[in-house]
C-alpha cells in the first residue's frame, strides 16, 4: 500500500468515525435548561475534525506521488513474513500487555506484573538460559519493588488475583 | 501578606521529605533526560501516578524537579557520546561533542551544567517577575477570550508541532474529543458511553497521557529488534571528573553569549506548543551570527556549548509563566504538570496567584531549589550515567511498561484506566507511525475541558457569538490563531522564494494592531499605533522590491 493509498485510508477512516460519533451525539440527552447543550460542543469537534479529515482526503488524493522518505520502509512491509518480522517487537508487547490485562483478574497486579516484564523481557531479548536468570531478576527486582511502594508505601490497594488470593 | 504567603511556601518545601523527593526527582530526570530515545515528557508523565497521595505543593516539587532535572541530563550523553539524550540537547552534541573528543570532557561537561544552571535561574527569576504581571493582564479576561486563548494554543502547536498542518489539526482535534467521553462536566449528561458503565466515567487524563505520550514512545524505541537489544550508547568516554572552576570562568568571559541565549529560552518556552528543542537550535545559531569566529563553531567551542544549554533549561521558566498566571501551558511537559494540578483539584487561571499563593510559590521556589539540587546532582549521576550506558533499552521498556500499569491504576484505583493505557499506546503508536504529531493531541486532551467549560460561560452570560470577534483579547487570539495557522504556508512559499511570502510579517502586524488599539487606555493604542506602522513599512519595503524584480 502506498504512502498516498495509506493517508487516503486514515481519511476515509476517520470520516466514518466522525459519522458513528455524529450519530451517537444523537442519544446524548437534552436538558431544560442551561445555555450550552451538552451535545453542542461534542459536535462542534466532531464538524471540525470531519471537516478537516475531508480536507486530508483530498489532500491525500491529490498528492498522488508516494513519498520517498516512506519507500524503505514500505519495502520492508512486503510479503506477510517481511511485515511481521518488521512489527515483531510491536506485536509483541501489545499481545503481552493484553494477556496482562485479561489475567489481571486472575493473577493480580503482582504475580500478573512479574510475569508480564518477565516475558516481555524475554520476547525482546531472548530466551537463551543465562537471559532467562537475569531477565527474573529485573522482574522480581523491578516489579516487586513497585508493587511494595504502592502497597506499603502509599497504602495503595492493588488489585489481588483469585488464584494467588492476597498477591 | 506576601512573606507570610512566601514562608509559608518555604516551610512545604522546605522539609526534609520534600527536598530527599526533590533530589530523587531531579536525580531520575537526570538520568531520563541522558538516555537517548527517553524524553523528558515521558519522565514527567510517568511522576505523575506517584504524586497523587503526596500534598500539591510536594507533588509540583517533584515533577518541577524531575522536569529540571531532564532538562540539564541531556547534556551527559551529549557532549560524552554524540548522541543527544532528549531532542532540547542537540546543539549541545555540535560542540560539546568535539570539545570532548579533544580532550576535554570535563570542561565540556562544566560548562554544560553551568549553563543549564544559569538558563535556570535566569528563567526562574523571569517567571517570578513575569507570572504575577501576565496573570493581571489575564483578569481582564472573559470566557470569550480564554476560549479563543485555548485555540490559539492548539492552533499554535499544529502549526509548530510537524510539517502537515491538518494533521496537527486533526490530532487537536481528536485530543478534544477524547474528552467530550462520559458525563459533561456542566449537566451530568452521558456522551458518547455506548452503553459502557465505563465509559460514563469518562476517560482518565492520565492514563490517557501516559498512553499517548509513553506507551507509544516506549513501542517506537524497541521496534527495530537490534536497536532494542544494543546497550543505549557504546560510544565516548564515560569516564570523566566535570571542571566547575574552570567552566565558570570561560561562561563568565562569554556572558553576553549566556544572556542572549536566556532570554531566547524564556521567549521561546511563552509561546504554546515550542519547547527546548526549538530553542536550543535557536540560540545555537544566534550565537554563531553573533560570534566574530563562526567558522569555528562546530570544532569544540564554548559558546556553541553556553548558547544550547542556556536557551534550553531557559525555556520552562517561560513555559510554566503562561500555566501560572494564566492556566494554559506553553509545551507538553508544561501541559502535564497541568494535568497534575487538575489532578489535586487546583484550576490555574489568572486568580491563581491571589487564590493560591502558596502553592504558586511553592512552584517559584522548587524551581530556584531543583536548580542547586540539579547543580549538585550532576557530579553523582554521572557515575550512574556510567551504569545506565550498559542498560539495553528492551530492558527499560519492560519495566517501565510494569511500572506504568501499576502508577496508572493507582490513580483511580480502577482496571479501567490500565485499558485506557494500552488502548491509547495503541492510539499513539498508531498516531507517530502515520505521521501525526501527537502534541496538540496531548494539548487537546489537557485543554478540552477548559475550552467547553469557558464556551459554557460564554453563552451563559451572552448568546451573542459576535462577541468573539468585538471583544480585543478575544480577536487578537483570533488573529494570532489564523496567522499561526497561515504559518506552515508561509514557510513553504518562503522556501521556494515565493514573493508573497515576504508580506507574511508586515500583515500580521498590522492585524494585531486593530485589537490591541480596540484595548483602551494609552499604552496599547500606542503599541498598535507602532505595530501598525511598521508592518505598513515592511510591507512597503516588499512591495518595492516585488515591483523592482
Amino acid at each position: 500500500m502506498t504512502r498516498v493509498n495509506r493517508d487516503t485510508v486514515v481519511a476515509i477512516l476517520l470520516l466514518v468515525g466522525c459519522g458513528v460519533l455524529l450519530t451517537a451525539s444523537l442519544d446524548i440527552r437534552e436538558p431544560d435548561y442551561g445555555q450550552l447543550s451538552p451535545a453542542a460542543w461534542p459536535r462542534t469537534v466532531v464538524g471540525v475534525l470531519a471537516l478537516l479529515s475531508l480536507i486530508y482526503l483530498v489532500q491525500s488524493i491529490r498528492r498522488g506521488v508516494p513519498d520517498e522518505a516512506a519507500a524503505p520502509a514500505e519495502k520492508a512491509r512486503r510479503g506477510l513474513g517481511a511485515w511481521i518480522a518488521h512489527w515483531r517487537n510491536v506485536f509483541w508487547v501489545f499481545a503481552l500487555f493484553l494477556a496482562y490485562l485479561l489475567a489481571l483478574p486472575w493473577l493480580g497486579m503482582l504475580v500478573g506484573g512479574l510475569a508480564f516484564v518477565f516475558l516481555l523481557l524475554n520476547a525482546l531479548g531472548g530466551w537463551s538460559p543465562d537471559k532467562l536468570a537475569l531477565h527474573a531478576v529485573i522482574a522480581v527486582v523491578s516489579v516487586g519493588g513497585m508493587w511494595s511502594v504502592f502497597t506499603f508505601g502509599l497504602g495503595v490497594l492493588l488489585p489481588r488475583g483469585e488464584l494467588f488470593g492476597w498477591f | 501578606m506576601v512573606w507570610d504567603n512566601i514562608l509559608l511556601a518555604f516551610a512545604e518545601i522546605g522539609n526534609l521529605e520534600t527536598i530527599l523527593l526533590m533530589t530523587l526527582g531531579v536525580g531520575v530526570g537526570l538520568l531520563a533526560g541522558a538516555i537517548p530515545g527517553f524524553t523528558i515528557a515521558m519522565a514527567v508523565v510517568l511522576t505523575l501516578p506517584f504524586t497523587f497521595s503526596m500534598p500539591p505543593e510536594q507533588g509540583l516539587a517533584v515533577m518541577v524537579s524531575v522536569l529540571v532535572g531532564g532538562l540539564s541530563g541531556g547534556l551527559m550523553s551529549g557532549i560524552l557520546t554524540g548522541i543527544p539524550g532528549t531532542p532540547s540537547s542537540v546543539a549541545t552534541t555540535f560542540d560539546g561533542f568535539p570539545m570532548a573528543r579533544k580532550g576535554e570532557p570535563g570542561l565540556a561537561l562544566g560548562i554544560g551544567v553551568w549553563s543549564s544552571f544559569c538558563g535556570g535561574m535566569f528563567s526562574a527569576v523571569m517567571l517570578v517577575l513575569f507570572a504575577p504581571q501576565l496573570a493581571r493582564i489575564g483578569l481582564e479576561f472573559h470566557p470569550q477570550d480564554f476560549f479563543m486563548l485555548v485555540i490559539f494554543a492548539l492552533t499554535v502547536t499544529a502549526s509548530l508541532a510537524g510539517r502537515d498542518l491538518v494533521k496537527g489539526l486533526i490530532a487537536g482535534a481528536l485530543g478534544l474529543l477524547v474528552r467530550t467521553v462520559g458525563e459533561d462536566d456542566a449537566v451530568g449528561m452521558a456522551r458518547f458511553d455506548f452503553g459502557s458503565d465505563a465509559l460514563l466515567g469518562g476517560f482518565d487524563f492520565i492514563a490517557v497521557l501516559i498512553g499517548l505520550f509513553a506507551f507509544s514512545q516506549l513501542l517506537a524505541d524497541v521496534r527495530d529488534p537490534e536497536a532494542a537489544r544494543r546497550s543505549l550508547t557504546d560510544r565516548g568516554n564515560v569516564r570523566v571528573r566535570i571542571e566547575h572552576w574552570r567552566a565558570i570562568k570561560v561562561i563568565a568571559v562569554h556572558w553576553t553569549t549566556m544572556l542572549r541565549s536566556a532570554l531566547i529560552g524564556v521567549f521561546v518556552g511563552i509561546l504554546p506548543g515550542t519547547g527546548g528543542s526549538i530553542a536550543n537550535i535557536l540560540a545555537y545559531d544566534q550565537a554563531k551570527k553573533a560570534s566574530k569566529h563562526p567558522e569555528k563553531f562546530g570544532t569544540g567551542v564554548p559558546e556553541g556549548i553556553i548558547a544550547p544549554e542556556t536557551s534550553n533549561n531557559a525555556v520552562e521558566g517561560g513555559a510554566l509563566t503562561p500555566l501560572i498566571a494564566l492556566g494554559i501551558p506553553g509545551d507538553v511537559t508544561t501541559a502535564i504538570m497541568l494535568g497534575a494540578l487538575l489532578m489535586h483539584d487546583v484550576v490555574p487561571s489568572p486568580s491563581f496567584i491571589s487564590e493560591e499563593p502558596v502553592l504558586a510559590y511553592s512552584i517559584f521556589i522548587a524551581f530556584f531549589a531543583a536548580n542547586f539540587i540539579m547543580l549538585g546532582m550532576q557530579s553523582v549521576m554521572l557515575r550512574v550515567f556510567v551504569l545506565v550506558t550498559r542498560v539495553r533499552m528492551y530492558m527499560l521498556t519492560a519495566v517501565i511498561l510494569g511500572f506504568a500499569s501499576i502508577g496508572v491504576f493507582a490513580i483511580n484505583n480502577v482496571t479501567f484506566d490500565v485499558w485506557t493505557l494500552f488502548w491509547f499506546g495503541l492510539v499513539g503508536f498508531a498516531m507517530r507511525q502515520l505521521g501525526f504529531p501527537l502534541a496538540p493531541m496531548i494539548l487537546g486532551v489537557v485543554l478540552g475541558n477548559i475550552a467547553e467549560l469557558n464556551l459554557s460561560r460564554s453563552l451563559a452570560i451572552s448568546t451573542d457569538l459576535t462577541l468573539f470577534v468585538t471583544r480585543p483579547w478575544s480577536l487578537f487570539f483570533l488573529t494570532i490563531s489564523l496567522f499561526s495557522a497561515a504559518f506552515p504556508w508561509f514557510q513553504a512559499a518562503s522556501a521556494r522564494g515565493v514573493r508573497w511570502a515576504g508580506l507574511y510579517g508586515p500583515a500580521m502586524l498590522v492585524a494585531v494592531g486593530l485589537p490591541l488599539a480596540m484595548m483602551g487606555g494609552s499604552v496599547r493604542p500606542g503599541l498598535a499605533a507602532l505595530s501598525a506602522s511598521f508592518g505598513i513599512y515592511l510591507g512597503w519595503k516588499v512591495v518595492r522590491r516585488m515591483k523592482a524584480a
